[in-house]
């Protein structure tokens, strides 16, 4: 049914098109690395060097040695000290700081007294969840700060709960680690779409796809013609990238490659079929582009990328399971992090699996019907 | 108009054999009827002409015989194959060239070449002999490595024919080949065509240029999609039913203004810097026209009844028709 | 020099254009609503009920007491007790549960005996952000639970706490920080979006030298251009404003006045910049490509919006300087949530001020140098 001899000619065309002119060619190939050293380290939930806020009433060797506490854990950064709670208000009003931390006048003879005296932390609720974070961090280092004095005036006994945490896959809780190799996926999600969105409205809008359809090549022959060139560009894209995300961005790599590369295969051909099916339905190419971003934006919040699939309301939690990208950042996760082989993401990528088949199957049924 | 063309206009098909055989073709678009009830025959070998204005018809009838679009109701069998039910088959026995430029401007040459030829398994040495051949044919033998779309127009329709007919199809359909073409290049075209249905393909080709009509060998005249005419430009001229005065006067425009709905005048268009009055008897036609003039006002230089061209004869069953609008 | 006439000659032709385009206009009008409701909803920083194995090998009255103390908390709840340590592995690995608790032998004894008890919190690492928040949750709670434990009996010396509160969004609302965010990342789509076809479309279609050849001055191109899709800028502003205001309840503390002009120096200045990649290309499909990865994920990850600036590396925070959605965000969050006046903000404005100018300057610039070549 399907003739090698027209494939090959139509994938050969396809090449020749795309990597002719030297900007896409650079596109194609640097965009992806630049964009993963940029979002590789932009994509951190980690929260570092909270810029602080100081407000010292107190003016003493504690005092002082709370604000060093804080400092010193790497979780904040004074940007700013005055005696007037004022500039705190105004700096955390100009998103100069984030956190404002308040030591009250009398703090080291209070805790001298045995007494507790209102330290307190300001946070800037309006940023992201640095807040959230932020104030845990403060929470524990007073806590602490609070027991350790005790301890050595002795108000409190040695002993108590010891708790020790351990993470497992990441132990120091780089957020990178988590995020890399979800960047990963969502950059050949993209490539994959920009490649594709256009490949056949494109051609109709410029008449050429008419010319196509005239000759004896099929609509199935056409889709495998524009999928096949494409499909390689993103591999290599992935190999540039995965090269990027081990060596660069220390990303441990801890199971099997070859099963990577086959969810990856599977992936980027779910990816490109969708594309495809963006390209049949639109009519112009603007409209295709409309199209991708449309779709580019729920693709990525309903990943479990940036946010933590199970806080979302339950349907969104099942939106999330027609999403290809959910699937293989799991398997991504999986193999990258946890050290998975083929059998630990066999479910995954027999969804992806199906994905893939019904978007080209809609791809081409689109374009069948399109033609008319 | 080239004396070549006009004798070898005037040839028979060489084989009577039938190339299309159309029967009420229908095709509609929601409640618009595009194409309705159109029948016809092509002899293999001939150039057939599709005439009609825009809108007619011409494409929608084009792109069903190719196998683009599906007919709604009807029948055609194009190259012996059915088009609704074996246009995958059919594809491989014809040509098709469109009206607009449908070749990769962003592919060179010899590229556009390779593609077409891999699209319709032309392989191995008869590839090399087809490409020499389209390029020889588009006198592009030294530009194989040129951009398509740095080609000047007439060249770039020339290859796209030399790719239509790389795989060479007894069958070949050009929808508007030539509009935007100079007049030097789309004699060039010609050639290249009359070149071709020598070799035996059978052409059908769509047009909206007179003169083009009077180089096929049969015409089907179009409007509103249908059939109002079929035959060869002699027979079609000969359908011409009101007498034609051909009137050269100081200012075309305004007599044309002061000789429509005059009783006795059935219609008065410019045509170049003369205008072409159709009456309804041409006895006493001459007198008419000149009272008609004199009203408006405009002198009657030169008044000689002609022999009517295909376009007079066109436009006046489009007008019998119920006139060309948009429906 | 500029003509108004012809401007608006332009500008009209565009949004003509625009309006005979369904498709773009509906998704140029519901974009913004779907998203705002996509983000609203779907996104929530709220980490609650983290799935706990424990593994109690004391079963004591204290080891059961520290289980419910941190139950009890709302933040974790325990979905298996382990008999062994050995299933540890498995939950983890296919990510059953966060994290798992285990509590060793002779935990009660260590305690009642003042010596340090040790308890194991072993965290499913591979979501830091997740496993971050866990830990300080469970940080806090024991150590609370523990001071109380030991202090019992005793004269309570009390024990120090931060007294945290949080301003602007005291609730950690997520809904009151993604909704003035959204409305920039927004923006900045559409503008990229709308923008960036225009102009290469027209070098595609042949029409841009059909204009050259008009008296129209490059810039009457450029601002006629801008204007329709500025009109739409504006209205989805207005469109997410009212419905995060209406939907999720977020609160408008500022001026509006102040937020209207921030919007118009921020959008001038997105447009351009889509109009420059757009006269700088001239081919759709390079535009399109350009302006997915120059504006529009800039405008997610690097301005504030989702990931926070002050965490990621310095090399990084002057790349942000140059995003022009970055200044908005700050904007629309001191508007919308601290209320704050132009006395705050002036400097993002002079910011998105010059962004315009020179968005802008390179479009007209990039537009003479193609019409001449």
């Amino acid at each position: 049914m399907i003739d090698r001899g027209r494939v090959r000619a139509l994938a050969r065309k396809e090449l020749r098109q795309l990597l002719r002119d030297p900007r896409t060619k650079r596109f194609v190939f640097g965009a992806p690395i630049i964009q993963l050293l940029l979002f590789g380290y932009a994509v951190t939930t980690d929260v570092r060097n909270v810029p602080t806020f100081v407000v010292d009433h107190d003016r003493t060797i504690e005092s002082r040695a709370l604000v060093d506490a804080f400092t010193a854990s790497g979780y904040f950064r004074v940007v700013g000290r005055s005696d007037a709670p004022r500039d705190a208000a105004r700096a955390l009003d100009a998103d100069h700081a984030e956190v404002a931390l308040e030591i009250p006048r009398g703090f080291a003879r209070d805790l001298a007294a045995g007494s507790t005296p209102r330290v307190q932390v300001l946070l800037d609720g309006s940023s992201s969840n640095t807040a959230t974070v932020a104030q845990g961090y403060a929470g524990r280092i007073v806590q602490q700060f609070g027991i350790d004095f005790a301890r050595r005036h002795g108000g409190v006994p040695e002993g108590g709960v010891d708790l020790r945490t351990r993470a497992w896959f990441n132990p120091a809780l780089l957020s990178r680690v988590y995020n890399v190799p979800a960047v990963v996926g969502m950059l050949l999600l993209m490539m994959s779409l920009l490649l594709t969105a256009l490949a056949v409205v494109r051609e109709r809008e410029l008449g050429t796809l008419e010319q196509l359809m005239v000759s004896p090549l099929t609509p199935g022959e056409l889709i495998l013609g524009k999928t096949l060139p494409v499909a390689a560009i993103s591999l290599i894209d992935l190999v540039l990238i995965t090269g990027v995300a081990v060596l660069w961005f220390d990303i441990p790599l801890r199971g099997s490659a070859p099963a990577l590369l086959v969810a990856a295969v599977i992936y980027i051909l779910a990816s490109l079929g969708l594309g495809l099916l963006i390209s049949t339905v639109s009519r112009t190419q603007q409209e295709a582009f409309m199209g991708m971003f449309l779709l580019l934006l729920p693709f990525l919040i309903l990943s479990g990328f940036m946010y933590p699939i199970e806080t979302m309301p339950a349907v969104f939690q099942w939106l999330t399971l027609l999403n290809p990208v959910r699937h293989f950042l799991e398997i991504v996760r999986a193999i990258f992090l946890k050290g998975a082989g083929l059998g630990d993401i066999a479910a995954q990528l027999a969804i992806l699996t199906v994905m893939a088949a019904a978007v080209f199957a809609a791809a081409a049924w689109r374009f069948r019907r399109t033609l008319e | 108009m080239s004396t070549r063309h006009e004798a070898a206009a005037g040839v028979p098909p060489r084989n009577a054999g039938t190339a299309i055989e159309v029967r009420e073709l229908v095709r509609r678009f929601g409640a618009f009827t595009a194409v309705d009830g159109v029948s016809f025959r092509v002899a293999a070998g001939e150039i057939y002409g599709f005439l009609g204005p825009n809108g007619a018809g011409k494409t929608t009838t084009l792109k069903m015989l190719t196998g683009l679009l599906r007919p709604t109701a009807g029948h055609a069998i194009v190259a012996g194959l059915d088009v609704a039910r074996d246009a995958l088959a059919l594809r491989a026995r014809i040509g098709y060239m469109s009206q607009k430029f449908s070749l990769y401007g962003d592919l060179t040459v010899a590229e556009n070449l390779e593609l077409f030829a891999g699209l319709y398994g032309v392989q191995g040495e008869r590839r090399r002999e087809r490409t020499a051949w389209a390029l020889r044919m588009a006198g592009l033998e030294r530009g194989t490595e040129r951009l398509t779309g740095e080609l000047p127009l007439g060249w770039k329709q020339r290859l796209a024919l030399g790719c239509a007919v790389l795989h060479e199809p007894p069958l070949l359909f050009l929808d508007e080949p030539t509009s935007g073409v100079d007049p030097v290049a789309r004699r060039a075209f010609w050639d290249l065509i009359y070149e071709l249905a020598a070799q035996g393909t059978t052409v059908l080709v769509s047009t909206h240029y007179m003169e083009e009509a009077e180089y096929c060998h049969r015409l089907l005249l179009m409007n509103r999609g249908r059939v109002i005419a079929e035959g060869s430009p002699g027979e079609i001229r000969a359908l011409a039913t009101e007498p034609i005065f051909a009137l050269r006067t100081d200012d075309a425009a305004r007599a044309v203004a002061g000789l429509r709905d005059r009783p006795g005048i059935v219609e008065a268009a410019m045509f170049g810097r003369a205008v072409h009055i159709a009456v309804a008897d041409a006895h006493g036609a001459e007198a008419r026209i000149g009272d008609a003039l004199a009203a408006a006002g405009r002198s009657c230089d030169h008044l000689e009844q002609i022999t009517p061209s295909l376009e007079d004869v066109f436009v006046s069953l489009v007008r019998r028709e119920g006139g060309a609008g948009a429906r | 020099m500029l003509s108004a006439t012809r401007l608006l000659a332009i500008a009209r032709k565009e949004a003509i254009q625009l309006r005979r385009d369904p498709r773009s206009m509906a998704l140029a009008f519901a974009l913004p609503l779907l998203l705002l409701i996509f983000f609203g909803y779907a996104i929530t920083w709220d980490i609650k009920d983290l799935r706990l194995a424990v593994r109690d090998e004391d079963g004591t009255r204290h080891s059961r007491e520290l289980v419910a103390a941190l139950t009890g908390s709302g933040y974790f709840e325990v979905v298996a007790r382990l008999d062994s340590r050995a299933g540890i592995d498995d939950l983890l690995q296919h990510g059953t549960v966060n994290g798992v608790l285990v509590i060793p032998r002779g935990f009660s004894r260590d305690l009642a005996a003042a010596r340090p008890a040790p308890v194991q919190l072993l965290l499913d690492g591979s979501d830091a952000n997740t496993a971050t928040i866990a830990l300080n949750y469970a940080d806090a709670i024991v150590a609370r639970w523990s001071a109380d434990v030991v202090l019992q009996g005793r004269a309570r010396p009390g024990l120090l706490a931060a007294e945290s509160r949080v301003w602007y969004n005291p609730t950690l609302e997520s809904r009151h920080m993604i909704v003035p965010g959204l409305i920039a990342v927004i923006m900045s789509i559409i503008a990229a979006m709308l923008t960036a076809l225009t102009i290469a479309r027209e070098w595609e279609r042949g029409t841009m030298e059909q204009l050259a050849a008009t008296p129209v001055h490059r810039l009457e191109v450029v601002f006629g251009k801008l204007l329709p899709y500025l009109a739409i800028g504006f209205f989805d502003v207005a469109v997410t404003t009212v419905a995060g205001m209406l939907i999720f309840g977020v609160p408008l503390r500022g001026s509006v006045l102040l937020l209207a002009g921030m919007t118009l120096l921020f959008l001038v200045g997105a447009l351009g910049l889509g109009i420059f990649i757009s006269a700088a290309l001239r081919s759709q499909l390079l535009a399109t490509q350009v302006a997915l990865v120059a504006t529009y994920l800039p405008a997610l990850l690097l301005s504030g919006f989702l990931f926070d600036i002050a965490s990621m590396p310095p090399a990084l925070r002057a790349v942000s300087q140059i995003v022009p959605a970055r200044y908005y965000i700050t904007v629309t969050r001191g508007i919308f949530l601290k209320g704050t006046g132009v006395e705050q903000l002036w400097a993002q404005g002079l910011s998105m001020i010059l962004f315009a100018i020179i968005g802008l300057g390179a479009a007209t610039l990039f537009f003479r140098k193609r019409i001449a070549a």
